[in-house]
């Protein structure tokens, strides 16, 4: 295991007041690396509920619960484009001839009302009436997964099933081949792992992901499937048949999203289970009570840090932020506000206020959640009925990495087998 | 009991959905397709676990005097 050096802290903008400065590198925090929720626990106690940080380029952390949902559902105040479409079309039109098109995930990085037109074909895929319809296949995997390790009375969890389980959901959902998954898995830990401040870096991060899905994503359009990818080439956008720019613009994101994240929510609910063999034991009593269960492993686990811009020269929350400026809605922080949730760090399964915002709020509220949902609570009931008690390898404790995902790197767990 | 839900402002967690589909029907796309609900006489507990349970806090229990 490597520790990385800290970004170099950056001097303070004259308009940040001292008192709302705070020392975090979201990235490598070894604190916070080190276990991420404990470290967002003290921040929630003793850091300002908004501050700003000089790690990264400088940039703003909204910790609290109100600012957090009050800058989601804020899109005049506050941006997710990192670029406008405009903008994005004269960096186009400075590259040399012949350079490919400039992929631009969507509909994450566009603000309303265009946001809705691109967000309107993927509504429908992902309602919880089509996930639903998943519900049974996503069992029969998890099943499966699960089996394979089951008489060895260990496993790495992220790498057993917290991994392959929604990775395979997804790539069949899209229209893409299993059998390319670990090309694809590394592809999307490489962008998701090296932060730099150069916009042509991500650019072209971005095209590899482009060139790599090129061949399948052009097959569907000639032979439609039952799938993503197909529905929408079929689509249309504002009126106008799908381009190919259209589709890397969707393909970018779908893959980023779909291949990073909820794997995450999976190893958070599983670590905490296997530290907590009393609500285990209940649950195998109880398994209807496992909807509640996960609702509460969200609140208390909450895994995403997605960024926004400041729109315009502003007052928020009696703060002056500059327009450009990035703010980093801390959504950990903001399901583990006391003001919100009392006894924050207490999981409580008979909690009566629940409502969470994992999947943040306002109008980039997680695409993806209903089907997250399905398959955090389709793995906690199948782990639970499959498994006996499952606890931590003593010997080999869970690692994780941070950033706009928090996630589990690996994690061991034990069993009598 | 009535409720209130200022429907434009749905972004589809469907939260109320999960405690009630009948009570808050969603559309094709997963978002309330209803902006009123008169509460049945003995739903009322429900209707106020679902309005609890909108992360965007747009669904208003109105109880009648």
């Amino acid at each position: 295991m490597t520790t990385a050096a800290l970004s170099p802290a950056v001097p303070k903008p004259a308009h940040v007041a001292d008192a709302v400065v705070y020392d975090f590198d979201m990235f490598q925090d070894p604190a916070y690396v080190a276990d991420p929720h404990r470290r967002v626990l003290d921040m929630v106690k003793h850091a300002p509920p908004v501050f700003w940080t000089p790690r990264n380029g400088g940039h703003w952390m909204l910790v609290s619960h109100e600012a957090n949902f009050v800058a989601s559902r804020d899109v005049e105040a506050f941006s997710n484009g990192f670029a406008t479409p405009a903008e994005l079309s004269a960096i186009q039109l400075r590259m040399p001839p012949g350079t490919p098109h400039i992929p631009f995930p969507l509909p994450i990085n566009i603000d309303p009302p265009d946001h809705g037109k691109y967000r309107l074909p993927l509504q429908r895929v992902f309602s919880p009436k089509t996930i639903n319809e998943l519900k049974d296949s996503i069992r029969v995997l998890a099943g499966e997964l699960i089996d394979k390790v089951a008489a060895q009375g260990h496993c790495e969890f992220m790498a057993a099933v917290a991994e392959p389980l929604p990775v395979v959901v997804f790539l069949k959902m899209l229209g893409l081949p299993v059998s390319r998954m670990e090309e694809y898995r590394a592809l999307v830990a490489e962008h998701m792992s090296d932060p730099t401040p150069d916009p042509m870096d991500s650019i072209k991060k971005l095209w590899k992901i482009t060139a790599l899905l090129r061949d399948d994503v052009l097959l569907r359009k000639d032979n439609p499937q039952d799938d993503i990818i197909s529905m929408l080439w079929k689509a249309e956008i504002d009126g106008k048949p799908t381009t190919l720019d259209d589709m890397e613009n969707y393909m970018v994101l779908l893959f980023l999203a779909g291949l990073d994240t909820v794997m995450n929510g999976i190893g958070h609910g599983i670590r905490h289970f296997a530290t907590d063999l009393a609500l285990q034991d209940e649950l195998r009593k109880s398994p209807e009570q496992v909807g509640d269960a996960s609702e509460e492993m969200l609140r208390r686990y909450t895994f995403t840090v997605p960024p926004r811009f400041v729109k315009k020269d502003m007052e928020f929350m009696g703060l002056q932020m500059k327009r450009g400026e990035r703010a980093m809605l801390f959504l950990p922080a903001a399901d583990l506000d006391p003001k919100v949730f009392p006894n924050p760090d207490t999981y409580d399964l008979k909690r009566e206020n629940k409502t969470h915002i994992a999947f943040n709020a306002g109008p980039h509220r997680c695409l993806g959640s209903h089907l997250a949902r399905v398959e955090l609570q389709i793995v906690y009931e199948e782990m639970l009925a499959r498994l006996p008690r499952f606890r931590l390898d003593p010997a080999k404790p869970p690692t994780f990495h941070c950033g706009h995902v928090v996630g589990v790197s690996t994690l061991n767990l034990v069993w009598q087998a | 009991m009535k409720i209130r839900i200022e429907k434009a402002s749905c972004v589809g967690n469907a939260r109320c959905a999960a405690v009630s589909e009948e009570l808050f029907p969603l559309n094709d796309d997963g978002y309330i397709a209803v902006d009123a609900v008169d509460v049945p006489p003995g739903m009322e507990q429900i209707a106020r676990r679902g309005a609890r349970a909108c992360p965007e806090r747009i669904i208003f229990v109105v109880e009648e005097e």
